[in-house]
């Protein structure tokens, strides 16, 4: 009757074992002083786990939660439309320059037979971009946008270190 | 108006809380909040050993899980999903503390460094659904875990092996540790009759 251990006791308490070993185990719980009293034991004890109560947070801990996440979505949209108006300017950048050239083309045309217009301009707008983007051009035109692209992700960086900083606490 | 609304959340499921705050209605969270925010509170309290720090955590782990919302695809109960979210937040500040070092030294085996702790004149001392909630407050953080996920939460075995990434016997094995710690000490003091 001695070898019902520890670990088929806590299984007869929760219901875990086969109907043979619930048997023995009962059988051993009504003969033997010590195993009754080991079970009474685990009994009360699972019955004390039992009865322990939740403990709460501070009462206000729903609304610094909720007013978290109100921070966080602003701080989302804001973010949102930093990175819209970068990629804003860059576009209006490049359609800038764009512009420009086509510009250049046109104008530095002399008026000729419709039927070599698209020939003339293919042949003189890849003229014109060639000496626009040549090795010297080229030089300046990288420059200006690594400046701008490393300005915006300055801003970029600081921004979103700012928003966390906000958002923490 | 709003307290109506908020009573009638109140009896919906996890799945239609969720479903609501999926579709945009971000107030509907603070009744998941709510639900789930005491139980996990206790469970992290007897983990971390740290009333603030409990309280910083879980803060940190309902933004995690409503950032999250979108990966939840229902495949489990919120709350299996959640308490993961819980234990591995609890696991990564006690690994942050020196404090991991003492409690994995006292998880070792077994938990006779509790039981030895205790004596009788504790007892007279104090209520004895005090001086329980004690010695649960005192146990490793695997076991805390455990206890207050099976007796608090009332999840299933099978639920805590999910949330701790553990195999459902290794779940049984903590759960009848620290129950037969509690027992011993019933049984060496002699607490039969004090026992509620």
């Amino acid at each position: 009757m001695n070898n019902i251990n520890d670990e088929l006791l806590n299984k007869y308490l929760d219901d875990e074992l086969n109907q043979d070993e619930k048997v023995l185990v009962k059988i051993s719980i009504e003969s033997s002083l010590e195993v009754k009293k080991r079970y009474e034991a685990l009994l009360k004890a699972h019955s004390l786990l039992n009865s322990i109560k939740e403990e709460s947070t501070s009462i206000d801990f729903t609304k610094l939660v909720m007013k978290k996440l109100n921070n966080k979505s602003v701080v989302a949209q804001q973010q949102k439309y930093f990175l819209l108006s970068i990629l804003s300017l860059l576009g209006l950048i490049i359609l800038g320059i764009t512009g420009y050239v086509l510009y250049q083309v046109i104008s530095s045309i002399q008026p000729i037979q419709s039927s070599e217009v698209v020939t003339t301009y293919a042949k003189d707008l890849g003229d014109y971009v060639s000496n626009l983007f040549g090795q010297k051009n080229l030089t300046i035109f990288g420059s200006v946008l690594s400046f701008i692209m490393l300005i915006s992700g300055y801003f970029l960086y600081d921004y979103q270190k700012h928003s966390k900083k906000n958002f923490s606490h | 108006m709003i307290g109506l609304v908020y009573m009638i959340m109140k009896n919906l499921t996890d799945v239609e809380i969720i479903e609501s705050v999926k579709k945009g209605n971000q107030a509907d969270y603070s009744v998941l909040i709510d639900r789930y925010k005491n139980k996990a509170f206790t469970m992290l309290k007897r983990m971390l050993k740290n009333e603030f720090e409990a309280e910083e955590v879980l803060m940190d782990c309902f933004l995690k899980a409503y950032n999250n919302l979108n990966t939840f695809k229902f495949e489990s109960k919120f709350s299996t999903w959640f308490y993961r979210i819980v234990y591995n937040s609890a696991l990564t500040k006690l690994s942050s503390v020196k404090r991991k070092i003492e409690n994995e030294m006292s998880s070792v085996d077994d938990l006779h460094f509790l039981q030895s702790s205790y004596n009788a004149d504790d007892l007279v001392k104090e209520d004895l659904s005090i001086f329980v909630k004690r010695i649960v407050n005192e146990l490793p953080h695997k076991n805390a875990a455990v206890v207050s996920m099976f007796y608090l939460e009332e999840m299933s075995t099978e639920e805590i092996s999910e949330v701790l990434q553990i195999s459902v016997s290794n779940v049984k094995v903590i759960l009848h540790r620290s129950r037969n710690l509690l027992r011993e000490i019933i049984e060496k003091r002699n607490l039969f009759q004090e026992v509620i």
